[in-house]
């Protein structure tokens, strides 16, 4: 299989994450309708698809911040979907979420931002933490801005900060949540290379939400299009391109008008 | 032409519906309050001081919930003593004249009721709106989920140093929203009755027994104001209007959480050692 970003190593066979008939509704809603989707290590998997149909939602049940209705989840061969709050603390020191807000804690500099998780999930001391969280903000040239607070520095910032809370634990999986969104274009294809970079050079498997055309045919090994609460295509982007579905046609080509029915509109 | 139920069995089963999903949420609602209650009061009084904490987090709190709030509680609970102590005169000087009994019995109704509930009441409002709106806008911006996926719980983190604050707070400003209201009650009488100061301020009408169960309302009713707010913000949705909704149910729910704290706490009070 090739990706626009060039050749991807050889698959391998065992999943990383597998989402099976999975259900989800909001006040009777249902936003997933039975979504089946696979993703395997160390490949980088782009879920795209209009607003409000579920992306956000389906990475979100990968870490336990929402619990499915039915169906099944999977992570590295063992089922995640029916464990307790507590057991979650083990599946989010391996599985790390970049939030579409950066969401930083105004109250901590950047450094204690991402000195928490080292805190909490590691048991580090504070001192310890601290200097570790510096290290990383370096590896992301925020070295000078670590004692900065959020409201101090610009959106591309903490972005790249809260990128470098969500790695600091050396995740095996990362979520992004539209992480392009936001940025400048330059600041947007630096992102794109470190999603690229994190699966080439480390091995991670990226899950990866966005509506950013450009991002998505550059660094997706595969895309998965939702619709209607499915995956209504899945394949690599020289296939989502090659697509006759008119409902892949419509979104990759961003009519206004065609068969896809969009939420809202 | 009349309708009846039977004719339109779509209408019935829609109200069904609606009652029964109504009363199920309300349901699901009270049960995440008790888990809130019980994780607050739980990590207040193990985990909070087992495990590592932020930095000045409960000083920060008392900071916010009691200096903050002093001159707020003093200035109404010092109107409330002057409205109530000349109403009572002007009521009783009516009948038969009591003026000299007005400033012992205000003073056992401020510590054992009026001083504790009103101060309560008063912090609902100022601080109960405020952790609703923060902790609901750290919802909705999804911090609170970026906090769990740091190793964190919410509530631990967020409610259990505000409630630590807010019981300690909500008693000691009790005694300063009780010394404010009997002082202008005092000079109300003075000045507006000629009741004799060294008359007005006489504490033979309290007992040990008035101040004890005064403390412990005022502590109660500083454990609820968080756990409620708290519950609140937890629950928000949406956007800004989700916050603003939060907050609105925060004053609300920890004003009534006070009533009926006060209820229950008066009657078991007055039932165990007669002094409700």
């Amino acid at each position: 299989m090739r990706s626009a970003a060039g050749v991807r190593p050889e698959p391998i066979a065992e999943p990383m994450i597998e989402l099976r008939g999975v259900w989800k509704g909001f006040g009777g809603r249902p936003v997933l309708a039975g979504l089946d989707l696979t993703v395997a290590r160390g490949e980088v998997l782009f879920v795209v698809g209009t607003s409000g149909v579920g992306k956000s939602v389906t990475i979100k049940h990968l870490v336990g911040l929402l619990r499915i209705d039915a169906g099944e989840i999977w992570l590295d061969g063992r089922r995640i979907d029916a464990l307790p709050e507590r057991a979650y603390a083990e599946i989010r020191r391996r599985v790390a979420m970049v939030f579409q807000s950066a969401t930083l804690f105004d109250a901590m500099t950047l450094a204690e931002n991402v000195a928490l998780p080292l805190r909490k999930h590691r048991g580090l001391r504070a001192a310890v933490a601290l200097a570790d969280a510096r290290r990383r903000l370096e590896e992301v040239y925020l070295g000078d801005l670590a004692d900065r607070f959020p409201a101090e520095v610009s959106d591309g910032v903490r972005k790249r900060a809260a990128i470098a809370r969500a790695l600091t634990l050396e995740p095996e999986v990362v979520l992004f949540d539209e992480p392009t969104t936001g940025l400048d274009p330059q600041n947007a294809r630096r992102i794109d290379r470190l999603i690229r970079e994190l699966a080439d050079r480390r091995g991670v498997t990226a899950m990866v939400v966005s509506h950013d055309l450009a991002s998505i045919f550059s660094t997706a090994d595969r895309i998965a299009l939702l619709y209607q609460g499915r995956v209504r295509a899945c394949g690599t982007a020289t296939e989502i391109r090659a697509s006759a579905d008119p409902v892949v046609v419509q979104f990759i080509h961003g009519h206004a008008s065609g068969p896809m029915e969009t939420p809202g509109f | 032409m009349s309708r009846t139920p039977i004719q339109h069995p779509g209408q019935v089963r829609r109200a069904v519906t609606a009652v029964g999903s109504r009363t199920l949420e309300a349901a699901a609602a009270a049960a995440e309050l008790g888990t809130v209650a019980a994780q607050a009061t739980s990590g207040a009084v193990f985990g909070y001081w087992r495990g590592k904490r932020p930095r000045g987090g409960i000083a920060r709190q008392m900071y916010y919930v009691g200096n903050r709030s002093l001159l707020f509680v003093l200035v109404t609970l010092g109107f409330v003593g002057m409205v109530m102590v000349y109403q009572t005169c002007l009521l009783t000087t009516k009948v038969v004249d009591g003026r000299n009994q007005v400033g012992a019995q205000w003073i056992r109704l401020l510590v054992l009721d009026v001083g504790p509930s009103l101060t309560a009441m008063m912090l609902a409002t100022r601080v109960g709106a405020g952790i609703a709106a923060e902790i609901g806008s750290m919802k909705v911006t999804e911090q609170l989920d970026a906090l769990r996926m740091s190793g964190v719980t919410p509530v631990r983190y967020l409610i259990v140093p505000r409630f630590l604050a807010c019981v300690v707070m909500t008693v000691v400003l009790t005694m300063f929203g009780v010394a404010s209201s009997w002082a202008a009650g005092g000079l109300t009488g003075y000045y507006s009755f000629q009741i004799n100061p060294r008359i007005f301020f006489d504490l033979s009408m309290v007992a040990p027994a008035h101040v004890v169960v005064g403390v412990i309302k005022a502590a109660a009713f500083g454990a609820a104001i968080p756990i409620v707010s708290g519950f609140c913000g937890l629950r928000a949705r949406g956007s800004s209007e989700g916050v603003g909704a939060a907050t609105t149910a925060a004053v609300i729910g920890s004003s009534f959480a006070v009533i009926v704290l006060d209820l229950v706490i008066s009657f078991v009070a007055m039932t165990a050692f007669g002094a409700g």
